[in-house]
């Protein structure tokens, strides 16, 4: 028997299984409970990210003449190698690319591209080409449902932000769940407690919401003080909406979360004109909070537990258009970021004197990204989840 | 369960092991009709089980409530907005003379969880709700048959994408899975014969339409019989099927009853009567609730009240509907709380049962305690007078005494062991009586119904 004040003290001592009560997860006594789970943190560019200014074939000359008031300057970019480089804005990716953290495929899209913002989020939020399933099952949802018990009570994938949870996340079986402000996680009133409490993992209902109830307040004191640690520390993550809500996917991770998949999303992409600035500022939010939660990670000695995967639903056209912008396009980079990551460049950079009809030709199926991703770290079925076969990429650290 | 001589459905008679008190009486109301205030509680107890019940299963009629119900949804309709048709079915479970009518339609929405982030259609969101209420306590073939065929049900599971030569199962297995037969009771044969039998189901101007070009009138393998099937003969034959009669009695004890108070014998003979009623539900809600079962020992606080009946009780309870609360703000915090109304998590629902208590949703209950509370429920805020509701039912002033009265009433007992730390937490608080009201609230003992 151990009172509630003992209880708190030795919680984040003693090693309960997880170590910490956790944050969405069922208790801290929960059996079978995958400490050592592998996570999926999906950061979403919404609004079709304008690949070449941002993985700029810098060598092909046909850049400079369709980017003519677009044109990033060769010397002012992070070199990746002697062909393409990364915007200028991205010193922060650059040094995850220099550290082997960061792969890059190019020309990631699909077959008989569409233009529309929000069909071609949802072939790749669903993996499907049919509308029947756009608002049916998303990939990660089909994901977590290969893995997932009938029963589970801690959603498999959380979404972070204020937009509807997104079709990705939807299972027939696995939940999603969404978070919007860490308010929610923090408790207004700490219920008073019997003095003293039965520690013993009783199967009993009212013991098990005794002990929901401890470990919700435990959580929340713990994740109190990764919010006064992590600002005491400064921890580096850029004050931008980006930065926030992965700061808050880490602090997730570090109270010991236990779902598999994290969604997230940076929206302004879709820069049809005056994109220079804009692209700018994206691009570095982008990077420089990548880099922090990547850091953050690193420290809390998480970092081999989380790939981080980041995607548009669309490239730009090559040829910028007449408001210093670009147009919708097609196939464009994916990253993919993190210590389990092999690193470095995938794919041809597009050829710009083949295109078609003045688009980027689409080098790597996006399939292909979620099968290596399914296959060599979720451990799912990915013919299963994709319904079919996709040959694999050498994009994570094969250990 | 060795009291348990004949049957679990016989009628409960009180006697010294389980006496007709106070915890009883709260027990009902919780578990039937989110919970009932002080005088209800009182009248209850005096008239015995027998009236207690048959005011629950009769439900009152009130003109003025359904004619407030229906400006208010009319109103969300014009608005366009989710968060107003979710207010208004919260309206409806907070000041409706029929509790139980809107417990079971909870009930419905789980057992049909229909997502409006698919049918993206308010209209027929809250079409198929009147539809669950309507025959809530009706033949199930009725509402299986209402539901099935409204266009709401017919978008969320694709029937318009399934025709002859192009199957989608969509709605085929969820109308075996979920609906009627439950996992097991048939093969993945007999999903694709389904399927087919469902071809030619559509939607048009805004109702279920049949379009015979589209259905696939061959021969149909199902349930070891073969022949042509169209999907009224479809429903007919899940509606015979004893697993059928088994899902419900499992549906309707899982939401009356609590965790692992059900033997399966229990479950078997429940089935069997329901299938002897021509799946009545009314006549099965009625049989569970009179029951022995519904009020033994083991029943009483054994299940984890779910986010809609946690926030309607507790605001049922302490006579918190005049003026109402922000049906709005109610509704925002069953989200919190892992139920966002109209929007099940999938297919399936919600889970229930323990799953409502991760983290997230327990720090919700507490935080939504600590908003009653301090009045931001309401919009505007206001100033919650707990003291007078206490003194129109209690005459002391000792903050230990009114503690208990507030536990009488919430959970029909006033564990000492609860109660106590709650007094001494609450005595140096600004306002007493209100913190202590907030811990009580936010107790575990609270999420046990």
């Amino acid at each position: 028997m151990l009172s509630r004040r003992q209880f708190l003290q030795t919680s984040s001592v003693i090693s309960l299984s997880p170590a910490l009560p956790c944050v969405f997860t069922k208790t801290a006594y929960a059996a079978g409970s995958e400490q050592d789970a592998k996570s999926l943190v999906v950061i979403q560019l919404d609004g079709g990210n304008d690949g070449l200014n941002t993985v700029v074939p810098f060598g092909d000359d046909e850049y400079g003449r369709s980017r003519k008031r677009l044109r990033l300057q060769a010397e002012k970019l992070h070199k990746l190698d002697d062909h393409v480089g990364l915007h200028p804005s991205m010193r922060a990716a650059k040094e995850l690319f220099d550290d082997g953290r960061l792969s890059i495929v190019q020309g990631v899209g699909y077959p008989n591209p569409d233009r529309s913002h929000f069909r071609s989020m949802k072939i790749w939020q669903t993996a499907s080409f049919d509308d029947a399933d756009h608002d049916g099952y998303g990939w990660l949802g089909r994901t977590l449902d290969t893995k997932a018990p009938s029963t589970v009570d801690t959603p498999g994938a959380i979404y972070v932000g204020d937009q509807e949870t997104p079709v990705a996340l939807w299972g027939r079986r696995s939940q999603a769940t969404a978070l919007s402000r860490e308010e929610d996680l923090r408790l207004l009133l700490s219920p008073a407690f019997r003095q003293e409490q039965t520690l013993e993992p009783d199967a009993s209902l009212s013991s098990f919401v005794s002990r929901q109830t401890l470990s919700a307040v435990a959580a929340s004191e713990e994740f109190e003080r990764q919010q006064t640690r992590a600002t005491r520390a400064s921890s580096g993550y850029p004050n931008t909406g980006l930065g926030t809500r992965l700061n808050l996917i880490s602090q997730l991770l570090k109270s010991g979360s236990q779902s598999r998949v994290y969604y997230t999303a940076q929206s302004g992409y879709d820069t049809h004109s005056a994109q220079l600035y804009t692209h700018s500022r994206l691009l570095r939010e982008f990077s420089e909070a990548l880099s922090a939660f990547l850091k953050d990670l690193k420290s809390a000695g998480l970092d081999d537990r989380a790939v981080v995967l980041a995607f548009s639903e669309f490239g730009r056209r090559v040829k910028e258009n007449d408001s210093q912008g670009t147009d919708h396009g097609t196939a464009g980079p994916v990253f993919l970021a993190g210590a389990p990551v092999a690193g470095g460049l995938f794919g041809a950079a597009p050829d710009l004197s083949d295109l078609d009809d003045g688009d980027i030709r689409t080098q790597v199926d996006f399939r292909q990204v979620y099968s290596t991703l399914l296959t060599d770290w979720l451990g799912a079925d990915a013919a299963t989840v994709l319904a079919g076969a996709h040959d694999n990429l050498p994009l994570l650290r094969q250990s | 369960m060795a009291a348990v001589s004949h049957s679990a459905w016989e009628p409960y008679t009180p006697d010294g092991d389980a006496p007709w008190n106070l915890q009883r009486v709260v027990h009902l109301h919780r578990r039937a009709a989110f919970a009932a205030p002080w005088d209800v509680l009182q009248g209850d107890l005096a008239d015995g089980p027998q009236a207690a019940v048959d005011r629950l299963i009769q439900g009152d009629k009130s003109p003025a409530f359904e004619s407030m119900a229906k400006t208010i949804g009319d109103a969300a309709m014009a608005s366009g907005s989710p968060g107003r048709l979710k207010a208004w079915w919260v309206y409806r479970m907070l000041m409706s003379p029929d509790p139980l009518g809107e417990r079971l339609t909870l009930m419905w929405h789980n057992h049909f969880a229909t997502s409006n982030r698919k049918v993206q259609d308010l209209v027929l969101m809250r079409e198929q709700n009147d539809l669950l209420r309507e025959h809530a306590r009706a033949p199930f073939s009725k509402l299986l048959t209402a539901v099935v065929k409204h266009p709401a049900m017919l978008v969320w599971l694709d029937a318009d994408s399934n025709r002859k030569g192009h199957p989608n199962e969509n709605l085929a297995r969820e109308l075996m899975e979920l609906f009627t037969l439950g996992v097991g009771n048939y093969s993945e044969q007999d999903v694709k014969g389904a399927a087919r039998a469902l071809t030619g189901w559509t939607i048009a101007g805004g109702q279920f339409a049949f379009r015979e070009a589209r259905h696939d009138a061959g021969e149909v393998e199902l349930l070891g019989d073969r022949g042509p099937l169209t999907g009224d003969d479809l429903l007919e034959r899940l509606l015979k099927h004893p697993a059928t009669a088994e899902r419900l009695a499992w549906r309707i004890c899982q939401t009356l009853l609590g965790e692992e108070v059900t033997p399966q014998a229990a479950l078997d003979e429940l089935a069997d009567g329901i299938a002897a009623h021509q799946l009545n539900i009314g006549w099965a809600v009625e049989t569970v609730l009179r029951s022995h079962l519904f009020f033994s020992n083991e029943n009483l606080r054994s299940r984890v009240s779910g986010p809609m009946e946690y926030v309607i009780g507790v605001l049922r309870a302490l006579e918190l509907r005049s003026p109402p609360p922000s049906t709005l703000v109610l509704a925002e915090w069953a989200h919190r709380m892992g139920q966002d109304l109209f929007y099940p998590p999938n297919v399936g629902g919600w889970n229930e049962g323990r799953t409502w208590l991760a983290t997230r949703t327990v720090v919700a209950r507490a935080n939504f305690a600590d908003a009653l509370v301090a009045g931001r429920l309401w919009r505007p805020a206001r100033e919650l007078e707990p003291d007078a509701l206490i003194r129109r039912h209690s005459q002391s002033d000792k903050l230990a005494s009114r503690v208990t009265w507030l536990a009488k009433l919430l959970w029909g007992e006033c564990p000492e062991d609860t109660t106590a730390p709650v007094v001494k937490a609450a005595r140096s608080a600004e306002a007493p009586l209100s913190r202590a009201l907030a811990l009580l609230l936010a107790s575990p003992e609270n999420s046990l119904a």
